[in-house]
C-alpha cells in the first residue's frame, strides 16, 4: 500500500522540537517523521533520525571513470599517431599525468553531482505535501504512514502539539 | 568589532530576492550601456577575423600581447569563487556567508571571457578546434598532449564544468525559495530547476557534506588550472624570463589575490544598488581584507623570487629583458605602477583598520589590485618576447592598436553584464546560508560583557 | 532568533580555572622515574654525538665531502623543530580555538633552536666563499652568505625565546604565585610583575602578535638563505626559483608533524588527555594533508620544468638529485612525504583518532630526514663548486659511523633539551586553556548540543 503523509507547521523551532515528543507519545517514533526547514539545522535538533548515505561512493566511481577514460585518449591517441616534439617520449609519462588528472577530477565532479542529486532523492516531481511558508521560517514535520486510521492518529498528535496548521 | 544584526527568515527573503523581484530603471540603463560596449567588443572581433590579425598590434617577436594578458588575468579572476567559497568552507570562516556565490558566479563568467580570449587571439577560431578535438583529417595528425597550449582547455573546461555544476548545486535551496515566492512565467523555470526541493533533513545534510566534498575536489583542479595557464609561459625555454620552476605557484597565489580583489568589487558596487547594508558589513570588509594582506605578501614574495633567481644565473640575455622591464620607459613605468598600485599601495592601506572598515577605500584598493595585476600580467609576457631573440636586431616592440583596446575592455564589460543579469535570475547572495548564519548566533556572558560566539556541532 | 542565553552553559573542560592551573603545574614540577630514565639516555647518546663532531672538527674543515651529514642534521632541525614554532604563531593568527592545549608545545621547539644554532657554526668554516661561483648574493662580498645567514639565524633563535618567555609570562607568575610549584623565587624575577591588569594583557597579546609575525618572516628567510646558500648554490647549474619556497614548505610540513607527534605522546604517555583532544589531532591533521600536497606540488613544478626544458644543466640537477645518483634516497623522500601520509590521512575515521595523524606524521618526519640528507650532501660532496653546470656527478657519499654519531647524537640533543625545557617551564599554556574555557561553552540547542564559540575580537 502506498505511504501517505501528513504535514504540520510549527512557526518555532522550540515548537516543532516538543511536537517530536508528542509524536513518540503517540507511537510515532523517528523513523515515520522528517522535519522540513528553509535553512539548514544542526543535526539532531529536533531528534530526527541521522541520516544515512553513500556519498563518498560516487567520486570514487567517477575518479576511476574519468583516470580510466583521460589515460586511454591520451595514450591511445599518441601512439595511434607517433610524432616525437621537442624530444620527448611518445608516452610521455609526466604530460599525461596533467590530462589524466583534470580528466579524474572531471569524472569525480560529475559522478558527485550525481550522485548529491540521487542522494537527496531528487528530482521529485511533486511537492506535497509541502508548504511555502517553511521558506518563510516555518518548520514542518512530515509524518508518514501507511494506513488511513495512522494519519488521523498522527494528525490528532500535531495538534495536539500547537501545530500553526496541518495540510494534508 | 562585530556589528550583528537580526533578521526574520521573511526579511532576508524579501532583501535578497529584490534583486529577482523589483525591476529599477538603473538596471536595464546598466545593462544596456554595458551591452553596447560587449557588442563594440564583438565588433572589433569580427573585424580583425575579417580583415587580418595585422589590424592588432602583433608581429615578431611578440606574438601574444593583450588577448593572452587578458585571457591570464580573466583565468585569474576565476580563482576568487574557489578560494572563498571552497577554502573558507573548509576552515569554517563565518565571514564568507554573503561572498562565496557572487564569486563563485564571477569564476564562472570569467572562465567563460577568459576562454574567448584565445579563441579571438588565433585569428582564425574555428581552426581552434583543429588542435583541441580528437579527430583526424587526412592529414594524419592529432593534438599533441605534450604541449601546455593542450593542457590549458583540458584544465579549463575542467573547472569550468565543476564550478558550474557547484554553482548549481548549491543554488537549488535557493531556487525553491524563489519558486515559492515568485508568480508567472518565472515559476515553471524555478519549479523545474529546484529539481522538487524540499528542504527535509536528509537535503540540507547532502547539502552541507556535498559543500564539502566538492570544495575539496574542486580546490585541487583549482590549483592546477592556472598552474598549468602559467606553464603555457614557464614551459618554454626560448623566451627569457619565462622558464622559471616559480611559474605555477606564483601564477596561482597572483590569481587569488586578483580573484578576492575582484569579488570585493563587486560585492561594494553591487551593495548599495541591491539594499544589502544588512548582509556585507564592515566586518567582512575587514576579514577579506586581512586575508588579502597574507596573499598579497605571499604573493609578493614569489614576485621577490621570480626576479632573483630570474639575475641568479646572470645571463646576458636575461639581463637586458630585466633592464627593459624596469629601467627603459614605458615598460619601467609600467612596472613602477604595476608595483604601486598591486602591492605597495593597497596592502600598507589595509593594515589600517578605518580602511578596511571602509566600503569607499575597500573599492579603492580593490581596483588598485586588478589594475595592479592586469599590468603585471603585460610585464611578463610582452617584454620577454621583445627581447626574445638572441640577436639584438631581431628585438621588437609591442604597441596594442585599438581593435585590442575594445576587445579587452568589453570584456570587463561583459562579465560584469553577465554577473547583473544574474543577479536577475538567481539570488546573488546565498539564502541558506544567511539564514543559517543567523541560526548560528550566540552570545556567551563573561561578567558584564556579552560575547557575540557562534554555535558549532561537536 | 532563538532565545537561548538565560541557560547554563558548561565550560569543555570538566574542572573550574584553578584545578587546570594546578593541574598543570603540579605536573610540571614532578618529574617520575621514567622521565630520568630516558633523559639520560638520551643525554648519553648527546654526548656521543658531541664527541663526533668534535673528532670531526679536528680533522679539518678542508674536505667539505666529510661535512654533508652535519649539514643535513642542521636542515633537518631547521626544517622540524625550529618550523615546529610556527604552528603556534599560525594558529593564533587565525584565532582557532583548539590551539591552546598546543600553544606551548610548539613554542618550546624554541630552545631546540639555540642547539641548532650550535651546530650552524662549523658549517661556516666548511662554505665556501660566494667569489667566482652563482650564489644569491650576486657580486656582494664573498662572505655574504656567512654573515648573513648568521645574522638570521640568531635572530631567529631570539625571536623564538623572545616569544617563548613573552607568551609564558603569565604562567611563569602562576608558578611564583603557586602553592604546588617548587623554586617559586626564581619564577619571581622571571615574571617581571605580571599581574594580570588589563594594560599587561593588552601588551601582551600584541607583543606575542608582533613576535609571532616577525618570526615567521624570519623563518621564511632563513628557510631561503640556508636553503640556497647551503645546498642549491653548491651545485653547479642548479637554479631553481621554487626551491627556496619547496624548502619552506617542508619545513611547515614537517613543523606540524613535530608538533603532532609530541602531542601523541603527551596524550598517551604525559598523562595530558584531559587536555590535548581529538579535536587537536583532527585540526593539525586537516592542515598536514594540505602541506602534504603543497610539498608535491612545489616539487612537481620544480621536477617538471626541468623534465619539459631538457637543458643540459636541468638533466644533470635531474639526475644526480633525483633520477641517478641519490634516487633510492629520493624515492623513500617522495614516498614518504607525499603518496604515504596522503593516503593515510583522506579518511575521516583515521583523522579522528590520535594514531592515525601521529603515524602519518612519523612517516614524515624520516622521509624529511631523507629529504635533508639527499639536499645537503649531494651539495657538499661537490669538489668545485665554481663551475658553470655538473658535468661529472660525484659518487653518492654514504654516511660514515662519526656521521650517523653525529645525527643520532643530535637527534637525542634536540628532545633532551626540549624536555629539559619542559622542568622550568609548563608544557601547556594554563592562561591560553583557561582563556578558552572561558570563551568555549556547551550549549543546549533544541535537542542537541553544540559548542559555543566566543569570538570576542
Amino acid at each position: 500500500m502506498a505511504n501517505k503523509s501528513i504535514l504540520g507547521l510549527f512557526s518555532t523551532a522550540e515548537a516543532a522540537a516538543d511536537a517530536t515528543d508528542v509524536l513518540a507519545e503517540a507511537g510515532l517514533g523517528q523513523d515515520s517523521f522528517d522535519v522540513l526547514t528553509g535553512c539548514p539545522y544542526p543535526e539532531g535538533a529536533f531528534g530526527e533520525r541521522e541520516q544515512k548515505h553513500h556519498l563518498y561512493v560516487f567520486p570514487f566511481i567517477g575518479a576511476m571513470m574519468g583516470f580510466t577514460v583521460a589515460i586511454l585518449l591520451t595514450a591511445g591517441t599518441q601512439i595511434a599517431w607517433p610524432l616525437v616534439t621537442g624530444g620527448k617520449p611518445i608516452l610521455a609519462l609526466p604530460a599525461m599525468t596533467i590530462i589524466t588528472y583534470e580528466g579524474t577530477l572531471l569524472g569525480a565532479v560529475l559522478f558527485t553531482i550525481l550522485g548529491i542529486i540521487f542522494e537527496s532523492r531528487l528530482p521529485r516531481p511533486i511537492l506535497s505535501p509541502y508548504d511555502t511558508r517553511i521558506t518563510e521560517g516555518y518548520i514542518g514535520i512530515e509524518v508518514t504512514c501507511e494506513a488511513e486510521w495512522q494519519l488521523e492518529a498522527a494528525e490528532n498528535a500535531l495538534r495536539k502539539a500547537n501545530a500553526d496548521d496541518v495540510i494534508r | 568589532m562585530q556589528q550583528r544584526v537580526t533578521l526574520t527568515d521573511a526579511e532576508i527573503n524579501r532583501d535578497l530576492l529584490r534583486s529577482i523581484n523589483e525591476n529599477h530603471l538603473w538596471f536595464w540603463l546598466l545593462i544596456g550601456a554595458l551591452g553596447s560596449v560587449v557588442l563594440c567588443g564583438f565588433g572589433a572581433a569580427a573585424y580583425m577575423i575579417y580583415t587580418g590579425i595585422g589590424t592588432t598590434g602583433l608581429n615578431r617577436p611578440v606574438l601574444w600581447g593583450f588577448f593572452i594578458t587578458n585571457f591570464v588575468f580573466w583565468i585569474g579572476i576565476s580563482h576568487a569563487g574557489v578560494m572563498l567559497s571552497a577554502i573558507l568552507r573548509l576552515t569554517q570562516a563565518e565571514w564568507r556567508r554573503p561572498a562565496t556565490r557572487a564569486a563563485e558566479v564571477l569564476t564562472v563568467f570569467s572562465l567563460m571571457t577568459a576562454m574567448l580570449m584565445p579563441l579571438i587571439h588565433a585569428g582564425r577560431p574555428w581552426r581552434v578546434f583543429y588542435w583541441v578535438f580528437p579527430y583526424d583529417w587526412a592529414r594524419g595528425i592529432f593534438p599533441n598532449i605534450r604541449t601546455p597550449l593542450v593542457w590549458d582547455p583540458a584544465a579549463v573546461f575542467t573547472y569550468l564544468t565543476s564550478s558550474i555544476l557547484f554553482v548549481y548545486i548549491a543554488l537549488v535551496p535557493d531556487i525553491a525559495v524563489a519558486r515559492d515566492h515568485v508568480t508567472g512565467w518565472r515559476k515553471p523555470l524555478y519549479t523545474v530547476l529546484s529539481l522538487g526541493w524540499r528542504g527535509t533533513t536528509r537535503q540540507w545534510r547532502l547539502q552541507l557534506i556535498a559543500g564539502i566534498l566538492l570544495s575539496a575536489v574542486i580546490l585541487p583542479i583549482f590549483v592546477s588550472v592556472h598552474s598549468i595557464v602559467s606553464w603555457d609561459f614557464g614551459m618554454a625555454i626560448a623566451v627569457e624570463a619565462w622558464h622559471s620552476t616559480v611559474f605555477a605557484p606564483y601564477f596561482v597565489i597572483g590569481a587569488v589575490h586578483s580573484g578576492v580583489s575582484g569579488v570585493v568589487t563587486f560585492m561594494i558596487v553591487l551593495r548599495p544598488f541591491f539594499k544589502w547594508q544588512d548582509y556585507i558589513r564592515p566586518e567582512h570588509l575587514d576579514a577579506l581584507a586581512k586575508l588579502l594582506i597574507v596573499v598579497a605578501t605571499a604573493w609578493f614574495f614569489f614576485f621577490w623570487i621570480e626576479i632573483v633567481f630570474g639575475l641568479y644565473a646572470r645571463e646576458a640575455p636575461e639581463v637586458a629583458l630585466r633592464e627593459m622591464q624596469m629601467l627603459t620607459p614605458p615598460w619601467s613605468w609600467m612596472f613602477v605602477i604595476f608595483l604601486i598600485t598591486g602591492y605597495l599601495f593597497p596592502v600598507t592601506a589595509w593594515m589600517f583598520k578605518k580602511v578596511r572598515r571602509s566600503i569607499k577605500w575597500m573599492l579603492i584598493t580593490t581596483i588598485s589590485v586588478n589594475i595592479g595585476m592586469w599590468l603585471e600580467r603585460f610585464l611578463i609576457i610582452v617584454p620577454g618576447l621583445a627581447r626574445k631573440q638572441g640577436f639584438t636586431f631581431s628585438w621588437g616592440t609591442y604597441t596594442p592598436s585599438p581593435v585590442e583596446i575594445t576587445i579587452v575592455i568589453a570584456s570587463f564589460c561583459m562579465v560584469s553584464m553577465l554577473v547583473l543579469l544574474f543577479s536577475k535570475i538567481f539570488p546573488l547572495i546565498p539564502i541558506g546560508d544567511a539564514k543559517e548564519g543567523q541560526i548560528l548566533q550566540d552570545y556567551i556572558q563573561i561578567g558584564k560583557r556579552k560575547v557575540p560566539a557562534v554555535l558549532r556541532e561537536e | 532568533m532563538h532565545e537561548l542565553h538565560h541557560l547554563p552553559m558548561p565550560a569543555v573542560i570538566d574542572l573550574t580555572q584553578k584545578e587546570v592551573a594546578e593541574d598543570i603545574i603540579r605536573r610540571q614540577s614532578e618529574a617520575g622515574p621514567k622521565f630520568k630514565k630516558i633523559t639520560s639516555l638520551l643525554a648519553v647518546l648527546f654526548a656521543v654525538g658531541i664527541v663526533s663532531i668534535v673528532m670531526r672538527i679536528a680533522d679539518g674543515f678542508g674536505d667539505r665531502n666529510t661535512w654533508g651529514y652535519h649539514a643535513a642534521i642542521f636542515g633537518y632541525m631547521l626544517i622540524t623543530a625550529q618550523s615546529a614554532v610556527l604552528v603556534s604563531i599560525g594558529l593564533r593568527m587565525v584565532k582557532a580555538h583548539w590551539r591552546r592545549p598546543l600553544a606551548r608545545v610548539s613554542e618550546l621547539f624554541a630552545i631546540v633552536g639555540v642547539l641548532n644554532f650550535i651546530i650552524y657554526i662549523p658549517l661556516l668554516w666548511v662554505l665556501p666563499s660566494s667569489e667566482g661561483r652563482l650564489s644569491l648574493w650576486f657580486d656582494f662580498p664573498g662572505n655574504s652568505p656567512h654573515i648573513w645567514d648568521t645574522v638570521t639565524m640568531f635572530t631567529l633563535v631570539i625571536t623564538g625565546l623572545a616569544l617563548l618567555y613573552f607568551a609564558a609570562i603569565p604562567d611563569i607568575a602562576a608558578m611564583r604565585d603557586s602553592e604546588t610549584g617548587t623554586n617559586n623565587g626564581r619564577y619571581k624575577r622571571f615574571a617581571m610583575g605580571w599581574k594580570g591588569t588589563d594594560r599587561q594583557w593588552t601588551l601582551l597579546n600584541a607583543g606575542i602578535g608582533v613576535l609571532g609575525g616577525f618570526y615567521f618572516l624570519m623563518l621564511i628567510f632563513a628557510h631561503t638563505m640556508i636553503s640556497v646558500d647551503f645546498s642549491m648554490s653548491l651545485i653547479p647549474g642548479w637554479k631553481d626559483a621554487i626551491f627556496p619556497t619547496f624548502h619552506a614548505l617542508s619545513g611547515i610540513q614537517s613543523g606540524i608533524a613535530t608538533v603532532i607527534v609530541t602531542l601523541f605522546i603527551l596524550r598517551r604517555y604525559g598523562g595530558l588527555s584531559t587536555y590535548i583532544e581529538i579535536d587537536q589531532f583532527w585540526g593539525l591533521s586537516k592542515i598536514l594533508i594540505a602541506t602534504c600536497l603543497l610539498w608535491f606540488y612545489f616539487w612537481w613544478s620544480s621536477f617538471f620544468t626541468y623534465w619539459y626544458g631538457r637543458t643540459p644543466a636541468e638533466q644533470a640537477v635531474l639526475n644526480y638529485l633525483m633520477v641517478d645518483t641519490y634516487r633510492p634516497l629520493f624515492m623513500l623522500t617522495w614516498v614518504m612525504c607525499f603518496p604515504a601520509p596522503f593516503l593515510i590521512l583522506i579518511w575521516n575515521a583515521v583523522r579522528k583518532t590520535d594514531w592515525g595523524p601521529t603515524l602519518a606524521a612519523s612517516i614524515i618526519l624520516i622521509g624529511q630526514l631523507c629529504n635533508a640528507m639527499r639536499l645537503y650532501v649531494p651539495a657538499f660532496s661537490i669538489e668545485d663548486v665554481s663551475l658553470h653546470s655538473l658535468k661529472v656527478a660525484p659518487p653518492a657519499t654514504m654516511p660514515g659511523l662519526l656521521d650517523i654519531a653525529t645525527i643520532v647524537g643530535m637527534l637525542a640533543g634536540a628532545v633532551l633539551v626540549y624536555m629539559l625545557a619542559t622542568r622550568l617551564i609548563p608544557i601547556l599554556s594554563i592562561w591560553e586553556i583557561k582563556e578558552g574555557m572561558l570563551l568555549q561553552r556547551k550549549r543546549k540547542f533544541l535537542k542537541t548540543e553544540l559548542r559555543s564559540l566566543g569570538k570576542p575580537e
